[in-house]
């Protein structure tokens, strides 16, 4: 557990010890409303973590690695970008992986779209956005994350 | 039984593939299994935080404070706050769901919503630590300064394109034209008496619905009541979010 998470549950933990003596009814009700909403997300997360497992199986990490050290740089950014979109491995395993290519002599452009449409856009967490969220706010969320990743990316190849 | 499957669609989905992915090539399967179970740990270890942090919020946070920091009146104030809330939030995309919806329910604007989604992605403190190590500091900041600079455009560009009525809310149950009162969130205060006398009636501390039929030309009062209610129990059911629900989710009157 990172110290945020750590420092999450401490804050969390002590409001709701408060809340509890505060006002145990209103605590509960208030309870009651959000299992009822994280309810509706539970089965949709359950399924978003197997798909993950999934992806990673057929896209590992060292394929990854590949796209990103494509000759054609503008193909590799956009394939980068897509990857990027598609899975969700954990930052511990994507900044070394990235670091490498980069101290190898890849372009940077790729590296840097695919780093932020990693956490960025989800592909796998988008039915769950949609169904919380509303297909517009789903769309142009993710959409709009995917263009300006690639932007990102661009600007720091220029300036890096 | 058909109706949890249908709930849960996506689901059943991805049991299916591994149902078949199971027998063409058991060894992939097991694997992916063994690959989910970092994601797994995760979960488990952000979501009981977040789901009384989501609690916390809907019981003790009024509506006014919200509004005031992350509303649509909020000025420089929200996007500042969300991305400061978003960057020091701990877990996943995912777990962000369920603190927005609370936000966005209790008056946030789509603008600091999607500031805060973005954020809680994207900066992440210990992250940040990472990618100054793995890759350079100068890479780090400058991606840093990019991503926050296009998370505000995107939040400005985001609530001109998606109005609040696309987003579903819990008001989607309810049949159109309809008052619906949370019995649990009501105080009694008598407001929406006093404003609507015609439709809403205190009865032992609690409000209740005495016309449910809303008119064209007296809408405006319900909508007044719904607006100034302290603890934000009136749902008035509309037209658009009931378009995809079928009747048997409907609720019946009060």
């Amino acid at each position: 557990m990172d110290i945020f998470t750590k420092g999450l549950w401490l804050i969390t933990g002590s409001w709701f010890i408060v809340s509890m003596f505060k006002d145990k009814e209103r605590t509960l009700n208030a309870m009651k409303m959000s299992k009822k909403m994280m309810g509706n997300m539970l089965g949709q997360i359950i399924g978003i973590l197997f798909l993950i497992g999934l992806i990673l199986t057929f896209i590992p990490p060292h394929v990854i690695k590949e796209y990103l050290g494509g000759s054609n740089v503008f193909l590799a950014t956009i394939i980068s970008a897509l990857v990027g979109s598609i899975t969700l491995i954990p930052a511990f395993v994507a900044f070394p992986l990235v670091g490498s290519i980069v101290d190898m002599g890849a372009s940077i452009v790729p590296a840097v779209a695919f780093l932020t449409t990693l956490t960025m856009v989800g592909f796998v967490t988008f039915n769950l956005e949609r169904q919380e969220f509303g297909k517009e706010f789903a769309i142009a969320r993710n959409g709009l994350s995917f263009v300006f990743a690639i932007l990102i990316a661009l600007v720091m190849g220029v300036i890096l | 039984m058909m109706e949890k499957f249908k709930k849960n669609k996506f689901l059943v989905f991805v049991v299916l593939i591994y149902l078949v992915l199971f027998i063409t090539s058991t060894e992939k399967a097991v694997l992916s299994v063994k690959n989910s179970g970092y994601y797994i740990k995760e979960m488990l270890m952000i979501m009981p935080v977040v789901f009384l942090l989501t609690s916390l919020i809907e019981a003790w946070v009024p509506k006014k404070v919200i509004m005031e920091n992350l509303g649509d009146e909020s000025g420089l104030k929200g996007p500042l706050i969300s991305i400061l809330f978003g960057s020091v939030s701990a877990g996943p995309i995912y777990a962000a769901f369920p603190v927005c919806k609370t936000l966005l329910k209790k008056g946030a604007s789509i603008s600091n919503i999607v500031v805060i989604l973005s954020a809680w992605a994207v900066i992440k403190v210990p992250m940040l630590a990472n990618e100054a190590k793995f890759l350079s500091p100068k890479f780090m900041a400058t991606r840093w300064i990019l991503t926050t600079i296009s998370i505000l455009i995107m939040g400005y560009i985001i609530s001109k394109v998606v109005k609040r009525e696309d987003i579903p809310m819990e008001g989607e149950e309810i049949e159109e034209d309809t008052i619906l009162i949370k019995e649990e969130y009501c105080i009694g205060c008598g407001i929406c008496e006093k404003l609507a006398s015609e439709y809403f009636r205190v009865e032992n501390k609690k409000a209740i619905v005495i016309n449910n039929n809303i008119g064209n030309g007296v809408e405006n009062k319900v909508q007044k009541a719904k607006e100034k209610c302290p603890a934000n129990a009136i749902q008035i059911g509309t037209v658009k979010r009931t378009k995809e629900k079928h009747s048997a989710k409907t609720i019946k009157e009060v």
